[in-house]
């Protein structure tokens, strides 16, 4: 099976800086792959790499085949992305953000199918039409879920997508993730958060200082394993 | 078109939201209904007193048939009756007042030297004169880009500083399409504004319906357009709101302020131009110097002019109407080449700013308003020179009466030249305005498109 997430020594260097160092990684169709590291290890300068929101400074990503850099919007098509804090616009209704992002991404839901969308994500139900700007953090980040629930894509960019989410939701959401592998969806996730790479991931990466430093199937090693692996490797 | 259409009325929404900013399109609103207001009560005005000005005539009239019931000489009638040179408004001047509040709309015109008379004016409030005209193209020109300044300072750094970006930029659609459907709504804001306001000022003011209302709306648009260029190249430096914000409102400074008072010093030091006071002192010492000159001089000099009047009969008495007048003249006439400097130098003047007013696009704007108004500088000398020609005419009137001792009788006041004049509009000049503004327009989009090309739109 062609891989749906792909990237091909992938590098990226800021002045005095690298930033990452020669990524190679394919992840399969239904396939989560979790990415561990420090601050600053490189884990959103992969995702943001892989959104296109900045260019490569050698090498190539690619989704579903098509080249980021290249196919800058054509790719946006087939990746949903969930950022670390979800920001909407303050004066809309979480319904409203929902309906503009789903339309950009060229879908057009009825409003209960957008509360639909909303309440599958966690939001109550209540919420789902007063301003953001009232919100929490947690019920953005349940938008920004429902947002890339919504746009049905077949790769989800994932930058720390349970910070600020209560364990409740947090458990809702991983529920939620292994439903949507299960369909086929790829997940790629940037986490601080080793219990939940082990329990949602099929796949996990340790990341160092711009460098993948090691990637294990998460069936072979419990969370305690894991835990110790990454520490190891942060010495 | 799905896609701007979307972004277009998500625009809709934001700016609903945006009370402040309703605020300011309510409070331009009103600021150019009163510029309209103000505008027509001005020339209303001025109409006003030039309707009253021939019946003010007709009295004077009466008290001189008073005063001299008979037949009266000719030279007396000259030396007290008033003549009024009209300088009417069109119906355009409501919307672009120009110089019409500081230059002179009517002249007092006895048969005495012509120069004089034509800089003695009355005197402006200069406190007035000082703030100028509230008009619709002040408003136009000073104000608009000021609303445009606050819909577009944070065009894209809005949703950067707010961290919607990222999320929206997830989605396919590019920056580019972000910015013109942002750009288009915040467009259609200004031009249906202005649109709105040049609508309900050519009917206000009952402005014929031609080419020249296109005109009016392609300066007017083109204006706009220009600061929204500005608003895409400061925001393609992709810095943040209240540098964006304070870039533009120096260039508001700048282009709107600055570069036209600075042209005006310019312009005034590289075309130096006699003073009206100076040209009315020159002819008033050489008038003052008639008395003491010889007669048989004066009227030889005067003969080299008005040869058909050389066989009339030679001056004895100690005071004669016709010598008195041709010392009148001849004071003209030595203040002629100052007269012709300070007009030609007024002239050059306007023509020089004109063709520099392309370094300020509210100069250009402003200098196209007049133009089509009819109440620029060029108009006003024109209306000089039209009264200058009904100065002639009266002179023409008068001198049979005085060199071939005609007395003047009741029935000769009916026979006066009367004067009216009307500036039209310089559509030539408004299309010169015009063509400077889409030159600056063009160049600024150039740059603005160009840099924002050229750089990666930072998310954060």
């Amino acid at each position: 099976m062609p891989p749906i997430l792909e990237a091909r020594n992938l590098r990226k260097e800021y002045p005095g800086k690298l930033a990452l160092k020669n990524l190679n990684l394919q992840l399969a169709p239904g396939e989560v792959f979790c990415l561990l590291g420090q601050n600053g290890a490189g884990k959103s300068t992969t995702i943001n790499l892989f959104l296109g929101f900045i260019a490569p400074t050698a090498g190539a990503a690619f989704i579903n085949g098509l080249e980021v850099a290249r196919y800058p919007l054509e790719i946006k098509r087939h990746l949903a992305y969930i950022p670390e804090n979800v920001l909407l616009y303050p004066h809309l209704t979480g319904l409203e953000n929902l309906a503009l992002l789903s339309s950009l991404a060229g879908f057009k839901y009825s409003e209960s199918e957008l509360r639909a969308y909303l309440t599958r994500a966690g939001l109550p139900p209540e919420a789902a039409g007063r301003r953001v700007g009232t919100y929490s953090k947690g019920m953005r980040q349940k938008v920004g879920i429902a947002s890339a629930v919504a746009k049905r894509a077949q790769v989800l960019l994932l930058d720390e997508p349970t910070s600020g989410l209560d364990p409740k939701a947090s458990n809702e959401f991983s529920e939620l993730l292994q439903q949507l592998s299960s369909q086929g969806t790829a997940v790629f996730m940037a986490t601080h958060d080793i219990f939940r790479a082990k329990e949602v991931g099929t796949r996990v990466g340790i990341m160092r200082e711009g460098e993948l430093v090691d990637v294990r199937p998460t069936t072979t090693l419990n969370a305690n394993e894991l835990e110790q692996l990454y520490l190891k490797h942060m010495q | 078109m799905r896609l701007f259409r979307l972004l277009f009325y998500y625009e809709y929404l934001h700016f609903k939201a945006s009370r402040g900013l309703l605020l300011l399109t309510g409070l331009l609103l009103a600021a150019g209904l009163y510029g309209i207001y103000y505008g027509t009560a001005e020339v209303a005005r001025q109409r006003r007193h030039l309707a009253e000005l021939p019946a003010l005539g007709r009295h004077q009239v009466a008290e001189l048939q008073v005063k001299f019931p008979g037949p009266a000489e000719a030279g007396e009638i000259g030396y007290y009756h008033h003549n009024y040179a009209l300088h009417y408004p069109t119906a355009w001047a409501s919307l672009a007042l120009g110089q019409r509040d500081v230059n002179p709309y009517y002249l007092k015109l006895r048969l005495l030297g012509l120069q004089g008379q034509l800089y003695a004016s009355e005197n402006v409030n200069p406190v007035k004169a000082l703030s100028g005209n509230f008009d619709l193209a002040f408003v136009l020109v000073y104000l608009f880009p000021l609303l445009i300044i606050a819909l577009g300072f944070n065009l894209l750094s809005s949703e950067r500083e707010q961290g919607i970006l990222p999320l929206l930029l997830a989605q396919p659609v590019s920056a580019t399409q972000l910015v013109l459907a942002k750009l288009a709504f915040r467009l259609a804001v200004v031009l249906g504004l202005g649109a709105l306001l040049s609508a309900v000022g050519l009917a206000w003011a009952r402005v014929p319906f031609d080419g020249r209302v296109g005109l009016w709306l392609a300066l007017g648009g083109g204006y706009c357009l220009f600061w929204f260029g500005v608003v895409v190249l400061v925001a393609a430096g992709q810095r943040s709101s209240s540098f964006n914000a304070m870039a533009l409102l120096g260039a508001w400074l700048t282009l709107v302020v600055l570069v036209p008072s600075l042209l005006s010093v310019y312009v005034a030091a590289a075309r130096p131009v006699p003073q009206g006071l100076a040209l009315t002192i020159q002819q008033r010492e050489a008038i003052h110097g008639g008395w003491d000159q010889p007669k048989m001089e004066t009227m030889r000099r005067f003969f080299t002019h008005y040869p058909q009047y050389r066989d009339t009969a030679t001056i004895r008495e100690r005071f004669a109407w016709r010598w008195y007048y041709a010392f009148q003249y001849l004071g003209d006439q030595s203040a002629a080449p100052l007269a012709t400097a300070y007009a030609n130098g007024q002239a050059q003047r306007h023509a020089l700013a004109q063709r520099l007013a392309w370094l300020s696009p509210a100069l250009s704007t402003q200098l196209g308003f007049n133009a089509l108004a009819g109440t620029d500088l060029p108009a006003h000398l024109a209306f000089q020179q039209s009264a200058t020609r009904y100065h002639d005419a009266l002179r023409t009137f008068y001198y049979p009466f005085l060199f071939k001792k005609i007395p003047f009788t009741h029935a000769d006041y009916a026979r006066l030249p009367t004067h009216s004049f009307t500036s039209p509009s310089d559509t030539h000049a408004a299309w010169a305005g015009l063509g400077q503004l889409l030159l600056s327009t063009i160049a600024v989009y150039a740059l603005g498109l160009a840099l924002l090309r050229g750089r990666a739109v930072s998310i954060r």
